[in-house]
């Protein structure tokens, strides 16, 4: 006999991922229902297909219906548009390069459709991510996935630490040939989707496209060195991120590199190789999965960062982070993630970053 | 878990005494009704057998009777086939903003085509205005579609009225009866329509399966090109089971409809006002009294129509909301934007419709199960208790 262990409401974007993730809850006997978000993105005509778009709405409906499970389109494009994509736009008009799936999974996925999926009458709420939830001495953890490649926890650090508890990653231990092999055995209509890689709600032409369709200014300004000497002009600062080598349109003896965002100036300064590492940064809007922070760890500053050693700080809302090896490109806005080997501790919002000692 | 449908304005079960008329038609009289052998006969004796119980239904003749696909199809025979066939006496279609899309996105059609539509506005319960009505029409006005009651909110129109002052202009008149055939008393000739759409899946028939009514003298071009069939108005090969189905329903939709009618308008008052006891702040979209029996559509501040609904489901309730996704979020129902129902109060809209099989125990069942789930729904602070 199966056992009935719980309604589950599966977060269903109309991918393989989150497919498979409701094919072996339903298979370990759980209640399950597919969500799937109405997130009101358009694509262009004659674009390729966008996570969250209507196609996608209507893939979600087809496994659903392969799976046997109910499915439901519910309407979040209002909470989109207020909690990650103003937001977004904002952190960009202020030279920063922000992370708006680390802001959707804390206040949408893992935020209002978690409580309303509670509402409603589900148990917990599942998805299709690529990470693990383990409960050590009664206490939910996060911790990386098997398949270390597609590991994304850093845009699961700012989860509310008390969500752990309700949320389910069955992907937690499948590779993604894996996760692809069972949707092609259980013949899941998107078993050969392509994966999508962009930002869902930036459409085709580009960041800077959008943002300026949001009223945000992107103009030309002046690209200058350390010391303030003009060496070229840029495209307008959306258009650049902190570490980016190449495309500024500058010949130099040596290759140079974005050091830093002036938005209030709308200036890039430039600079050599060496002069991109940083050894410490700041961070707010800090999110801890544990009880306190240790005092050290390992760090990522970005999604394909391989984490680095560092010690931790933390007084208040703010957190600071010293590497034992001063890092490249650390870009406020994007997220850093500290990690005790395999558990997710949490994280913030870098802020500042910072060459030399503190 | 104890499965309670609420929505009959979508769909009906069919009948099993329309399932046991069907049946034979099948396998044993399964022949074509064109064809001039026996096997054709007595299919095209079925049919037409169908065809006299819905023309005597509606104190119609059976030639003023053309089956369709279903209501989509006959408003389209209706709207496109008198326009075109008029279209030298003028080119202004009359209409109303609360129609069905069936209705609606024919008429956007033709104003791609070059005629022009007049749109007319509802009042806060849903009524359009037979002054309105006759205020717009012009000399270059070949067609007036009003519907006869509202699939959403379930208003009435005063269709005889609207009919009588259309007729004195010598227009034609069509009205969409899809949520009234089979559950209202209806006469084409008392109700001064020149055609009229019904669809068998909204009366415990099958679905595929609809008519158009139109009135003897009536000017339309055929809908489909091909044989002989109805006349020549709609071309292809009769839907046999369907028809006799559609016929069985209607049969059996008269000899109860009385008494069903009433049956139902005192389970929906009962529903309507243990609501208004139960949840605060609801709202009963349409008009008090001239509304369907089996329709009970309320708008409930503060909550989201499908949250509501899901959690109904997840209890084994069936209904339906206004709002629907779409690629550009979720739109509120054009039916209650034109009542003049703000976008929040639209988005927190439930539409319950009763049937055959609804039971007091049911309407008090749904009345024990949808006031907890609105309080949790307003009131989700209390997180991951």
């Amino acid at each position: 006999m199966v056992r009935k262990v719980g309604k589950v409401a599966v977060a269903m974007s109309g991918g393989v991922d989150s497919a498979v993730a409701a094919l072996l809850l339903r298979d370990e006997g759980h209640e399950v229902a597919g969500v799937t978000m109405c997130l009101g993105v358009v694509p262009a005509e004659g674009g390729k297909a966008k996570c969250c778009g209507p196609r996608e709405i209507e893939d979600a409906r087809s496994v659903c219906r392969a799976l046997g499970i109910r499915h439901y389109v519910v309407d979040f494009a209002a909470d989109l548009e207020e909690k990650v994509i103003r937001p977004f736009v904002a952190e960009y008009c202020r030279g920063r390069t922000p992370n708006p799936c680390v802001a959707c999974n804390r206040s949408i996925k893992f935020g209002s459709l978690l409580e309303k999926a509670l509402a409603w009458g589900f148990e917990s709420i599942a998805t299709g991510h690529y990470a693990a939830i383990e409960v050590e001495n009664g206490v939910h953890r996060l911790k990386r996935p098997k398949d270390l490649r597609k590991d994304q926890t850093y845009f699961l650090h700012a989860i509310p630490r008390e969500a752990l508890s309700r949320v389910r990653f069955p992907l937690a231990g499948y590779a993604k040939d894996e996760v692809r092999e069972i949707a092609k055995r259980a013949a899941l209509p998107v078993f050969d989707k392509p994966e999508s890689q962009d930002i869902c709600f930036i459409p085709e032409e580009g960041h800077a496209a959008f943002l300026k369709s949001r009223g945000a200014f992107i103009g030309p300004g002046e690209i200058v060195d350390g010391e303030g000497r003009i060496l070229g002009e840029h495209r307008g600062i959306a258009c650049y991120t902190i570490g980016q080598r190449g495309g500024l349109g500058i010949s130099s003896p040596e290759p140079l590199y974005v050091l830093a965002i002036d938005a209030p100036r709308n200036r890039l300064v430039v600079g050599p190789k060496g002069a991109v590492k940083s050894s410490w940064l700041t961070a707010d809007r800090v999110n801890c999965l544990v009880d306190a922070f240790p005092e050290e760890a390992l760090a990522k500053i970005r999604y394909a960062h391989r984490a680095a050693r560092c010690r931790i700080s933390q007084e208040g809302e703010r957190l600071t982070v010293r590497f034992a090896e001063p890092q490249e490109a650390v870009a406020p806005g994007q997220s850093v993630v500290l990690y005790d080997g395999p558990t997710v501790l949490g994280g913030g919002i870098i802020q500042e970053a910072h060459i030399g000692t503190c | 878990m104890n499965q309670i449908y609420m929505d009959y304005a979508a769909t009906t079960p069919t009948d099993k005494r329309v399932v046991a008329a069907m049946l034979p038609y099948f396998e044993e009289v399964f022949g074509n009704p064109s064809s001039l052998h026996a096997f054709g006969q007595e299919a095209g004796a079925a049919v037409e057998g169908a065809r006299a119980r819905i023309a005597s239904f509606l104190g119609a003749t059976p030639p003023e009777i053309i089956f369709t696909s279903g209501g989509t199809e006959s408003d389209n025979f209706a709207i496109k086939g008198v326009a075109y066939a008029n279209r030298k006496r003028g080119d202004h279609i009359i209409t109303s903003s609360i129609e069905h899309r069936a209705v609606l996105e024919t008429c956007r059609f033709l104003e791609v085509e070059g005629f022009r539509v007049t749109y007319l506005p509802v009042n806060g319960e849903g009524l359009v205005d037979p002054a309105a009505v006759a205020g717009a029409i012009t000399d270059r006005t070949v067609l007036v579609s009003i519907m006869h009651a509202n699939n959403e909110i379930g208003t009435i129109q005063p269709i005889a009225e609207i009919g009588k002052l259309v007729r004195e202009r010598e227009i034609y008149f069509h009205t969409d009866a899809v949520q009234t055939f089979g559950h209202l008393p209806l006469k084409p000739a008392e109700l001064n329509v020149d055609l009229l759409s019904a669809s068998a899946h909204k009366l415990y028939g099958p679905k595929g399966a609809g008519m158009l009514y139109i009135r003897k003298g009536t000017r339309v071009v055929p809908f489909m090109n091909g044989g002989e069939q109805e006349g020549g108005r709609r071309a292809s090969t009769l839907n046999v089971p369907g028809i006799v189905g559609f016929g069985k329903a209607v049969e059996l939709a008269g000899g109860e409809l009385a008494e069903e009618t009433a049956r139902l308008t005192a389970l929906r008052d009962r529903f309507i006002r243990g609501l208004a006891d139960r949840v605060e702040g609801i709202r009963l979209n349409g008009h008090p009294v001239l509304r369907l029996p089996n329709s009970v559509s309320i708008s409930v501040p503060h909550v989201e129509g499908e949250g509501m609904l899901l959690s109904l489901d997840m209890m084994g309730i069936a209904c339906s909301t206004g709002s629907a996704c779409s690629s550009a979020g979720v739109e509120a129902s054009h039916v209650l934007t034109a009542i003049g129902q703000p976008p929040e109060l639209a988005h927190g809209s439930l539409r319950f419709s009763l049937g055959r099989s609804t039971k007091e125990s049911d309407i008090d069942a749904v009345l024990e199960t949808l006031p907890p789930i609105v309080a949790r729904l307003r009131n989700m602070a209390n997180r991951y208790g």
